[in-house]
């Protein structure tokens, strides 16, 4: 339990970095910080609920593009500038290296299970991402199409 | 319509030359290009350039993006088409430029402004300092032990990461002023640092060089880059897609095997 309490807090770390690096540095970053704290609590929840690695991807990249949708709005900046470093402990940089330094090694079964992994977490968190900014669009056109919702929207 | 194009910059300019409309365009593909270096997403480029051409009375914009270039057609009220091209070579991710300039096309869409002042503004954010190279560094070292720790790494792993972190920071300053191919570059930063990660454990600082190393590796491989090849992918964009991720996949091989070159010599995981 406290190894998981430390990587989630390793894990807002490196997002905070990777969001200095790329050039966000106001109050934003504690928003970040958060973000990507709760994304990796969502991913932990569900592989701890048994739902295995993918689901758990799945479900932390959608929970994590669905706040970025939001934060944005209200914070009034590009959904990619809270998106991308929100998303960095969910990255499969890990798996990415050992794939190829399987192939590197000529170990080519091994190979054959990780790039078949890495593509399918990289899959997963895409695939979650998408979902949530089709949401956002569907939504917007909602209340753009809708003549009450558009009403309240005013 | 045209009451919308009676505010906007190319009705006054009906009369003059095409040149005026082209420096418009030009001013939008500066805007395009921008983003597109600083790291925003294919169809947001698409986007932005369209609005841009739509808010300034050109009555037909057609925008193609790939990560490496881009190509916008708009057509001026009357009938002629401008063309205009640019190639992306180099790309640096800097979200806080994103969001500037992001600021400015909106703004600029809501109320139209003389191509100077675009041109101006594009200047000035352009010039935008970025962070220091010291806040650069001790990021990299940030990153380099918190991840470590992350993959599982122990806290003298997390000391033996960032400082190999440091190495890494240096090769790669060193060999971008030295102007290598990207490949090579990655190959060389990679093994160097993987050098220094067995020196240090054979020095008695960390004990998993494997988790030590995949804290240095999530700075140069490129695992936003493959997520965002596939999201491209999803969303349609076919051609970025391709392009990104076999860039992501060829970087990550070159990654591997400056690892690898070390490690084989040392004979360690």
């Amino acid at each position: 339990m406290s190894f998981y309490a430390v990587q989630t807090v390793m894990g807002v770390l490196g997002s905070i970095g990777f969001s200095i690096l790329f050039g966000v540095t106001d109050r934003k970053l504690l928003w970040i910080a958060l973000g990507s704290g709760a994304g990796w609590a969502v991913y932990l929840i569900c592989v701890a609920r048994g739902y295995g690695i993918f689901a758990g991807l799945f479900a932390a990249s959608l929970f994590v593009a669905m706040l970025s949708e939001v934060l944005a709005r209200i914070l009034k900046t590009p959904v990619i500038l809270m998106l991308v470093p929100m998303l960095i402990p969910e990255m499969p940089g890990g798996d990415l290296y050992y794939t190829m330094y399987y192939l590197v090694q000529r170990q080519y079964v091994e190979f054959g299970n990780s790039s078949n992994q890495v593509l399918a977490e990289a899959g997963a968190i895409a695939l979650g991402i998408i979902l949530a900014s089709y949401g956002a669009k569907f939504i917007r056109s909602i209340r753009l199409h809708v003549p009450e919702a558009r009403k309240k929207a005013q | 319509m045209s009451d919308m194009m009676k505010e906007t910059g190319c009705r006054e300019q009906e009369g003059l030359p095409d040149r005026e409309q082209n420096r418009y365009l030009s001013a939008f593909m500066d805007i395009g290009e921008l983003l597109l270096i600083h790291g925003a997403e294919v169809n947001r480029v698409e986007d932005t350039i369209s609005r841009l051409c739509g808010a300034y009375g050109f009555v037909r914009s057609d925008v193609f993006t790939i990560t490496s270039s881009i190509v916008a057609s708009a057509m001026t009220p009357d009938g002629t088409t401008i063309t205009q091209t640019r190639r992306i070579k180099d790309r640096d991710t800097d979200l806080g430029k994103v969001e500037l300039v992001n600021g400015l096309s909106r703004r600029i869409c809501k109320d139209p402004v003389s191509v100077e002042a675009i041109q101006e503004e594009i200047r000035a954010i352009r010039d935008r300092r970025s962070i220091s190279e010291g806040v650069k560094l001790g990021m990299y070292m940030l990153i380099s032990s918190s991840l470590s720790v992350f993959f599982g790494g122990s806290w003298p792993d997390g000391l033996a990461a960032a400082l190999s972190g440091m190495v890494l920071y240096g090769m790669l300053r060193q060999s971008a002023a030295m102007r290598l191919n990207g490949i090579i570059q990655t190959m060389m930063c990679s093994a160097v640092t993987a050098l220094a990660v067995s020196l240090l454990v054979k020095i008695g600082i960390g004990t998993h060089p494997d988790k030590i190393m995949i804290g240095n590796i999530m700075l140069v491989i490129p695992g936003i880059q493959l997520t965002n090849s596939l999201r491209d992918m999803i969303n349609g964009d076919m051609i970025s897609g391709l392009l990104n991720m076999s860039e992501a996949l060829l970087k990550a091989v070159s990654v591997a095997m400056g690892f690898a070159v070390t490690l084989l010599a040392g004979g360690g995981r």
